[in-house]
């Protein structure tokens, strides 16, 4: 952005003039009885008072949206002080949620918990060797605070007060202690942001009792098929439906024939084992499977090297690439033998969410999220614990009820939810997972937005991607 | 881009007082002109009523999209919704002459001529802007849900309702105080208004659950809502957005968006009578005077169709800019 007086003093002096010659006509009626430059607040009583502002026409040309502060002679930037005030202090309430809130609530409260551990190396930034972040990774707690600032509106005509209370812990140990203690404070839903690990424990410790846990940040497909818990809901997309999202692009595009580049981590073996799934599934094939090794050394170069590892094989139309630590997969585009495209770790990636998304209302959400987040860009697990909050708002508002059995039915129900990206997302009753769009983005644009059109089904397009009823051992809401 | 504001501030009264006496609005009615904002392309594409052909593409602030004449019609404003501001078009000139600024991202607004007032919903700064239009000064900052959208003034002046998308809500306003009197909860992100002629119904499109409701004016409650669903689409492709009614309250009119029809509803049964294929992401809708042709915006078709209201069938496409939003008759 260019800083403000740059432009105008670089303007030559006929454009300058001309420019204001395209000023609005109608002021000059009234002229002299311009009020005068100071603003006048007046705060009207109850909810939503308007504030009273009164000032010198402001100038009649695009605004500067990053001016200063406190130079504050714009009615809308006046605005501004005022929401982050709000949400500043919103936010230092929920800081503070932990020890009892100063006045008693007088009306009914939905609180729910967010709870996350310390130090989560999920979510610590991915760093080149010396330092220099290559992908920046956070808390996707900034999520659950925008679906709060939205449910704002709706607790006056409700007459429910919605909290979110943040439960930080130390270990993944401790995350079933954490809720278990919460749930006899009488929390009922959390977001829990934790490794797929800290489920089984948690879902042992819960079960039969009246809880709704929100997978927000696990897509590991076992948490659905083997687990396969009531208590919980999965907002993240799984593993099964990020890779059917891609497989179904690939397929669409005739991109069948598929070199797969497998990383050593465990998140690679079963990102790997959701796309040959995915292969079977919509037909396509793998031309071979190459294992890699991050490093340098001569005598691995069969495994560390990208030209020998995409050489030496009959032709493909596409490398699919599982590299969960990222370190290996941004070298490899451009460095490969043949001029293939790469997917999955790099390039053409599967998300949940992303911050290029132009329709259903996503460039509000976007800038919201800006907003609360300090300047970050919206990411997948953003997007899920912002619909955790959101369904649990909905059920409150189309119940009208703070009740947990009445909300829970409501949550599981067929019932969908705006998730912003197209078609309605709700809970499959099988597995609890959310049925969603999956976006297949390069790093500045949305592709495609999966279920691909001709990908049909028999009820919903959306169960199309992931694990549909026949296809899962998880029973459950039968 | 950004100017500076103190240089700007300086020059102001010379320069309005030029404008005042050499730009006056000329005199322009009736020229039956069809405007189509752009929202992607930043423009007005204005097409010659006869002959369908595009005579002026008038190029505006950042992402135009509500238009609404002024009483005499010799302005057109247009909500500007990445610069924060209303251009106001000379209609006779077709060109712009001025900007009235207003909160974050202003989508649709309504204007009250006896007052002078407009009003405009900030979509980004969930609020809704109270603006003195002589003056162009925002007098008035009402907080509403987020994304607030659809704007109508009640015929006295003394309140308006304005809905929010993600409250799932519309609010009743005190247009004076600036504040909000009352709530009604709706289905899911509500978008626009049309009022019925005997001014006891308001008709508000529910995007996301496919639906019109229907509030009952004198309680302010629900009393209605009609679900919509063309032969061969799926409920998740109804999306309706705009609403356009005829002046004896007989036929509404509801653009189904992603479901590429129009629907054609009988207000006194609220029985849908038919669909009418238009095209993709269809969201604005306007009938012409004479209520023979009306016309829709398709967002993703990049173009707008001409409709045959007696016929109810679609006549003409004609090509406009990126993302059309919305369509206004000089008539």
């Amino acid at each position: 952005m260019m800083p403000r007086g740059m432009l105008s003093s670089m303007m030559p002096r006929g454009m300058m003039s001309s420019l204001l010659s395209l000023l609005w006509v109608r002021p000059c009626r009234g002229l002299g009885l311009l009020p005068p430059p100071e603003r006048i607040f007046a705060r009207r009583g109850g909810w939503g008072g308007g504030r009273l502002l009164a000032q010198r026409a402001p100038h009649p040309l695009p605004t500067a949206r990053k001016s200063s502060r406190e130079e504050g002679s714009h009615p809308r930037l006046g605005l501004f002080a005022a929401l982050s005030a709000a949400v500043l202090a919103s936010s230092t309430q929920i800081a503070v949620a932990q020890t009892p809130p100063p006045p008693p609530a007088p009306q009914p409260r939905v609180t729910i918990g967010y709870v996350d551990i310390a130090g989560d190396p999920r979510h610590e930034p991915i760093k080149a060797y010396e330092r220099i972040v290559l992908k920046p990774r956070e808390s996707p707690f900034a999520g659950a605070q925008v679906g709060m600032d939205e449910a704002q509106a709706l607790s006056r005509v409700l007459k429910i007060d919605f909290a979110l209370e943040r439960i930080t812990v130390k270990s993944a140990q401790e995350v079933t202690p954490a809720v278990t203690q919460a749930l006899e404070r009488g929390i009922h839903f959390f977001i829990v942001d934790a490794p797929a690990e800290a489920f089984r424990p948690l879902a042992t410790a819960v079960r039969g009792r009246e809880v709704l846990l929100f997978n927000a940040t696990a897509p590991d497909d076992w948490l659905r098929r083997d687990l396969c818990a009531r208590e919980i809901v999965h907002t993240l997309p799984s593993l099964a439906m990020t890779s059917d999202a891609l497989m179904q692009h690939l397929v669409s595009r005739k991109w069948r024939d598929i070199l797969v580049l497998q990383g050593p981590l465990p998140a690679d073996a079963a990102t790997t084992k959701a796309f040959e799934n995915s292969v079977k599934k919509f037909g396509a094939r793998i031309i071979a499977n190459r294992p890699f090794k991050a490093g340098t050394d001569p005598r691995e170069r069969e495994q560390n090297n990208p030209l020998l590892l995409t050489a030496g094989t009959r032709d493909y139309d596409v490398i699919f690439i599982a590299d969960d630590a990222f370190e290996f997969a941004r070298q490899v585009p451009y460095q490969t033998v043949r001029p293939r495209p790469l997917v999955g770790a790099i390039d053409l990636e599967p998300v949940g969410w992303h911050w290029t998304w132009e329709h259903n209302g996503a460039p509000q959400i976007n800038t919201r999220f800006n907003r609360a987040s300090g300047g970050r860009r919206m990411e997948s697990a953003d997007w899920a614990a912002w619909i955790a909050v959101k369904m649990v708002v909905q059920a409150t508002l189309r119940t009208r009820s703070a009740e947990f059995d009445k909300q829970r039915a409501f949550i599981l129900s067929d019932t969908g939810f705006d998730g912003y990206k197209g078609l309605a997302v709700s809970v499959r009753r099988w597995d609890q997972q959310v049925r969603q769009a999956v976006f297949l983005a390069t790093p500045s644009a949305v592709i495609a937005s999966a279920p691909i059109e001709g990908f049909l089904h028999r009820t919903n397009t959306l169960d199309s991607l992931g694990d549909d009823e026949p296809e899962t051992p998880c029973k459950l809401n039968k | 881009m950004l100017i500076d504001r103190r240089a700007l501030s300086l020059a102001v009264p010379a320069a309005a007082l030029v404008a005042c006496l050499t730009v006056g609005p000329a005199a322009a009615k009736d020229t039956g002109l069809i405007f189509v904002s752009n929202e992607k392309s930043n423009n007005l594409i204005v097409i010659d009523p006869k002959t369908y052909k595009v005579i002026k593409d008038i190029k505006t602030s950042r992402r135009p999209r509500d238009m609404h004449f002024s009483v005499d019609r010799s302005k057109l404003y247009v909500a500007c919704g990445d610069d924060d501001v209303i251009d106001i078009l000379d209609v006779a000139k077709l060109e712009v002459i001025g900007r009235i600024p207003t909160g974050p991202s202003p989508e649709t607004f309504a204007i009250d001529e006896v007052k002078r007032r407009i009003y405009v919903a900030n979509e980004e700064g969930s609020s809704l802007s109270i603006i003195d239009m002589d003056q162009a000064i925002t007098i008035h900052e009402v907080p509403t849900g987020a994304e607030p959208e659809g704007v109508y003034v009640a015929e006295d002046g003394k309140t308006l309702y304005v809905t929010s998308e993600v409250g799932d809500l519309i609010h009743l306003v005190d247009a004076e105080g600036g504040h909000v009197l009352q709530d009604v909860v709706v289905g899911t992100r509500p978008r626009r208004f049309a009022a019925t002629p005997d001014r006891k119904e308001l008709w508000v499109t529910a995007e996301l659950s496919g639906e019109v409701y229907i509030i009952d004016r004198a309680k302010f409650e629900v009393s209605g809502k009609i679900e919509f669903l063309p032969p061969g689409m799926r409920k998740s492709d109804v999306t309706p957005v705009g609403l356009a009614m005829t002046k004896d309250g007989k036929t509404a009119f509801v653009t189904l968006g992603h479901a590429a029809h129009v629907a054609v509803v009988d207000v006194p049964t609220r029985r849908i009578t038919s669909y009418i294929l238009v095209g993709k992401r269809s969201w604005g809708v306007t009938l012409s005077r004479d209520e023979r042709t009306m016309f829709v915006a398709n967002g993703f078709g990049d173009d707008i169709t001409v409709i045959d209201v007696n016929s109810r069938k679609a006549t003409i496409s004609i090509p406009v800019g990126r993302i059309p939003w919305g369509v206004i008759i000089d008539d």
